[in-house]
């Protein structure tokens, strides 16, 4: 292609150096200032455009942008002309050719080039690592080549994420960099460039205010004019600087005062008192640029979201108009504001009250990235009674569930609520809420139920919920289940999530009742309590449910006394449910199995579903939903000794596994140790066996080197490992080793004393050892292979965990008996010392 | 005048209460307290580990009667508060001096 500037006729050597001899005359006139940079920025733009329709064309789009001070076009005469070289795609033979022809003449003229070739993919993910880089894109300034491109790279780079990024990088570099001049603008050889006062300040100054508010140097401490003389100033000492040395470096010394006094055509007799006079009106502007920054540093808002800044007053919409059009984004603002421990700013909730009304629910969660934002929001942590609060003040919260404008100031005369319903309502999710920060001591077991919570977000939704169907005289419970119903389709729930709110809302009376009005020293109350909660996630959902639910009945309802019988309820119900579970068989008869048996789809039998739960504890029937159990009971089908039937699922950021073979020595301990040995972590799971020998395992676990995710084949890899260690032809302790010694995966674990219990005396047929320790890479693996060591046999496994900590729940037996009492003491003194880190014996 | 002092458990107050409005007493007082007599406290295992459970969650309920209901109310109370279990808790029975109404400042009788 030919363009009029390539036709041109003057080489560019030449070009350059009539360009370089113009900004020598200006310097020399002490006239070098920004128009003369500009200037001479633009002749260098029209030799690198030039340069461009040169070279060989590549065969993709390519742009060729100005960046840092070349993109603000402040070039001076010895500055770097940096440019960022940018493809859409990767590089080809073409693109090779290209980068030649178009670098290889700049390297022949007296320029010091700082160019980068780069693909637009790299910009997906911020270089937080080259700060100066990231800044330098900020200036970021298209020469020559594609506007489309060009385009891509600005939306790619410019998210307010990277701007937030960016401003935070930023400041730390403005903190070293004063840092190394002592933190005082008062240098009597000061850096016209980075010394406090000069140039980087100002342009830090600039940057601030673009990247937050673009209006704020209107109402800073000095006007934007003045800033605009300081910078000329400055350019006009920093280009003299860089003629006289002859080099990039921008110490304005004492010998060169004196010459750039002269320059600049200070008054004086003697060089002493122009060289005053100079100096004096650097400090003037270095003050200027200095208390501009300061000032910037400490009112400008921050991005902190899409069309987010958080201000001094709170979280602001930046762009008010467009947030009146999203109603989607609004509980990105109060999310914002917890992010953040601020709240959402007056002016942001007036236009949020202003707008409410145009807007139906299914606004607010058009999309899945909507509802998630949702259930994010509600997961408790401090401040979110305050922001539902505001929400329900400003009529948000009765749009967004309409169900819950129901009870809006709604009073219900029973002489022990102290507020309307609604309030009520908003302080169960604050008395839950305070679990998450500093409690007392008594609270502290509270606050650890809450931290174990794999979905902390379904209690909140079920709080805000249980009350809704006050707004009838009817039994408020099941009004309540109808209400949250038709939420549960809005935000396109799960089944699983529904079941535990619809439980939590149903029953939300239920454990009052019994721990305040029954004798729950009888263990068939508790008996009883454990069969309606059935699982421990719902027992100690209805635990904290209950505990906000009482405490928002007024200040005296939930006294230490009460929070004690609470207490004692949850603690006697979770024994119940996961030391004695294993004595309760399914029976044929139950009504949980009838409903299986009528529900089931063509292509499974009575006689496999009565096959298959023959013998399994009745928790089974609580833990897994219809679907599960017909998906369990076709993976049992043909199964053989040595084999395993296996099924990998993404359970939102966790996986599944869900294994169905045959029991044998050592089972658990392998499967175990194969999710281990692929750096998998169990979060929870289960390991039920039934009489004739089948074993149903299932695990939840995270990915955290994402092998799942980033391989193609995985799975396949996955299961057949586990095929191999279950028909023992792969070592799963050699696998475990191998990993351990890599020192990729030698990782410090926080440890701390473990907790073995065993106890013959809770079950019936089983001895149960309660296990808590810290909780590390093929922990469950090591444990089990103890216990198979002293030739026991893992019947039942509840696996859970709490942060760094493992809480792991066996059933075992021996020969089919529970233990005796010295192999017990064996057994025991065995886990101690190795979960104490002492090596096992092989 | 006696002053009836009942330590029952949590969940006998509503029936002890109900007892209590069938003799027409209905001016009483409960109080959340803890505490232990023979049954001493028990220790319970959470997650493995073992806490002693020593100062257990019960009612105190005080009524004053006239001297010659005293033993039907008592009667009334074990009738209600009883299980036959340790744990059902004890009645004290204490003689009353004088009470005075506050409001009025005057003897009541």
């Amino acid at each position: 292609m030919q363009t009029a500037n390539s036709r041109t006729t003057i080489s560019p050597s030449a070009a350059l150096e009539a360009a370089r001899q113009e900004l020598i005359e200006e310097t020399t006139r002490g006239a070098a200032g920004r128009a003369a940079l500009e200037c001479y920025a633009d002749r260098v733009d029209t030799l690198l455009q030039r340069l461009f329709f040169e070279a060989p064309p590549p065969s993709q789009p390519v742009v060729i942008i100005a960046l840092g001070g070349y993109g603000r076009r402040h070039l001076t005469l010895h500055s770097d002309v940096d440019f960022l070289v940018l493809f859409e795609r990767t590089l080809g033979a073409d693109e090779e050719l290209f980068v030649r022809g178009f670098l290889h003449p700049l390297w022949d003229l007296p320029l010091v080039v700082g160019h980068q070739v780069r693909e637009l993919g790299e910009f997906a993910r911020l270089e937080t690592d080259n700060p100066e880089f990231l800044l330098a894109l900020l200036d970021a300034r298209r020469l020559v080549g594609d506007p489309g491109l060009y385009s891509r790279f600005l939306s790619a780079f410019h998210r307010p994420d990277a701007h937030a990024s960016i401003l935070d990088l930023l400041q730390t570099l403005i903190d070293e960099r004063h840092a190394k001049f002592n933190g005082t603008l008062y240098q009597l050889e000061p850096d016209t460039k980075d010394a406090p006062g000069a140039l980087r300040d100002l342009l830090a100054v600039r940057t601030i205010a673009r990247l937050t508010d673009p209006a704020l140097l209107g109402y800073g401490p000095a006007d934007p004019a003045r800033l605009d003389e300081a910078e000329d100033f400055l350019f006009r000492v920093r280009s003299i600087v860089h003629h006289e040395r002859r080099r990039n470096q921008n110490l304005l010394s004492h010998e060169l005062q004196e010459k750039a006094s002269q320059m600049l055509g200070y008054a004086g007799a003697q060089p002493r008192q122009r060289v005053e006079r100079l100096m004096s009106d650097y400090f003037r502007h270095a003050r200027t640029v200095s208390r501009s920054l300061e000032w910037a540093r400490k009112i400008a808002p921050r991005p902190v979201g899409v069309n987010l800044v958080q201000s001094r007053d709170g979280i602001r919409f930046v762009d008010t108009q467009r947030a009146g059009r999203e109603p989607h984004t609004w509980l990105n603002a109060f999310q914002a504001a917890l992010d953040h421990s601020t709240r959402v700013a007056d002016e942001a909730l007036a236009l949020i009250q202003q707008h409410v009304d145009r807007y139906a629910a299914e606004d607010f969660f058009p999309t899945t990235v909507e509802r998630d934002g949702l259930l994010k929001f509600l997961k408790p942590q401090r401040g979110l009674y305050a922001r539902l609060s505001e929400m329900h003040d400003r009529g948000l919260l009765g749009r967004m569930f309409p169900e819950f404008q129901a009870i809006f100031s709604r009073v219900v005369r029973d002489f022990y609520h102290k507020y309307t319903v609604d309030e009520h309502t908003l302080l169960t999710i604050k008395n839950v809420e305070k679990l998450t920060g500093e409690t007392t001591s008594s609270r502290a077991r509270f606050s650890g139920l809450l931290a174990d919570l794999a979905e902390p977000e379904l209690l909140v939704l079920a709080l805000l919920y249980h009350d809704v169907g006050k707004w009838s005289d009817e039994d408020h419970r099941v009004e309540s289940v109808r209400m949250a119903r038709l939420m549960f389709d809005r935000l396109n729930l799960g089944p699983e999530s529904r079941a535990m709110v619809e439980f939590l809302i149903a029953n939300h009376l239920g454990m009052s009742l019994v721990a305040f009005r029954r004798d729950t020293e009888d263990p068939e109350v508790v008996r009883n309590f454990a069969e309606v909660v059935g699982i421990e996630e719902r027992l100690k959902m209805l635990c904290l449910l209950t505990f906000g639910d009482v405490g928002a009945v007024s200040t005296e309802t939930l006294t230490p006394w009460r929070e004690e019988l609470l207490w004692r309820l949850y603690v006697d119900t979770y024994n119940q449910l996961t030391l004695r579970y294993g004595d309760e068989r399914i029976q044929h008869d139950q009504s949980g199995v009838v409903k299986l048996l009528d529900g089931r789809p063509s292509d499974v039998s009575e006689e496999e579903i009565r096959r298959f739960l023959e013998g399994l504890p009745c928790r089974y029937l609580h833990l897994f939903d219809r679907e599960a159990i017909y998906r369990h009971v076709q993976l049992s089908r043909d199964i053989s000794s040595d084999h395993v039937h296996a099924t990998l699922d993404r359970r939102g950021a966790a996986w599944e596994l869900t294994v169905v073979t045959l029991d044998k020595p050592f089972l658990f301990s392998n499967i175990c140790g194969v999710l281990s040995s692929f750096g998998m972590d169990i979060l929870r799971g289960h390991a039920m066996t039934n009489p004739n020998g089948l074993v149903l395992d299932t695990f939840q676990f995270t990915d955290e080197e994402r092998f799942l995710e980033l391989n193609a084949d995985a799975t396949a890899q996955f299961l057949e490992v586990l095929q191999a260690a279950v028909s023992g032809r792969v070592d799963v302790a050699a696998r475990l080793r191998a990993r351990a010694r890599s020192p990729l995966h030698q990782s410090k674990v926080r440890r701390f004393a473990p907790v073995i219990h065993a106890d013959s005396h809770s079950s019936q047929g089983y001895t149960i050892l309660d296990i808590i320790a810290s909780n590390e890479t093929g922990l469950l693996h090591r444990i089990s292979r103890v216990i198979s060591r002293h030739g026991c046999n893992v019947e039942l496994v509840l696996i859970s965990t709490e942060g760094a900590k493992a809480i792991d729940v066996f059933h075992i037996t021996a020969g089919g008996a529970k233990l005796s009492d010295a192999a017990q003491a064996g057994l025991t003194a065995d886990l101690q010392r190795m979960l104490e880190g002492h090596d096992e014996a092989d | 005048m006696k002053l009836i002092k009942a330590i029952i458990r949590p969940n006998k107050v509503d029936d002890v209460r109900a007892a209590l409005e069938k003799m027409n007493i209905s001016g009483l007082t409960i109080t959340e307290v803890r505490g232990h007599g023979k049954q001493k406290g028990h220790t319970a295992i959470y997650r493995g580990k073992e806490y002693n459970v020593t100062l257990l969650p019960k009612m105190e309920i005080d009524i004053v009667v006239a001297d010659e209901t005293t033993d039907d109310a008592v009667k009334a109370i074990m009738q209600a508060a009883r299980t036959g279990e340790i744990g059902d808790g004890r009645v004290f029975v204490l003689p009353v001096g004088q009470t005075y109404r506050i409001r009025t400042g005057e003897q009541a009788v």
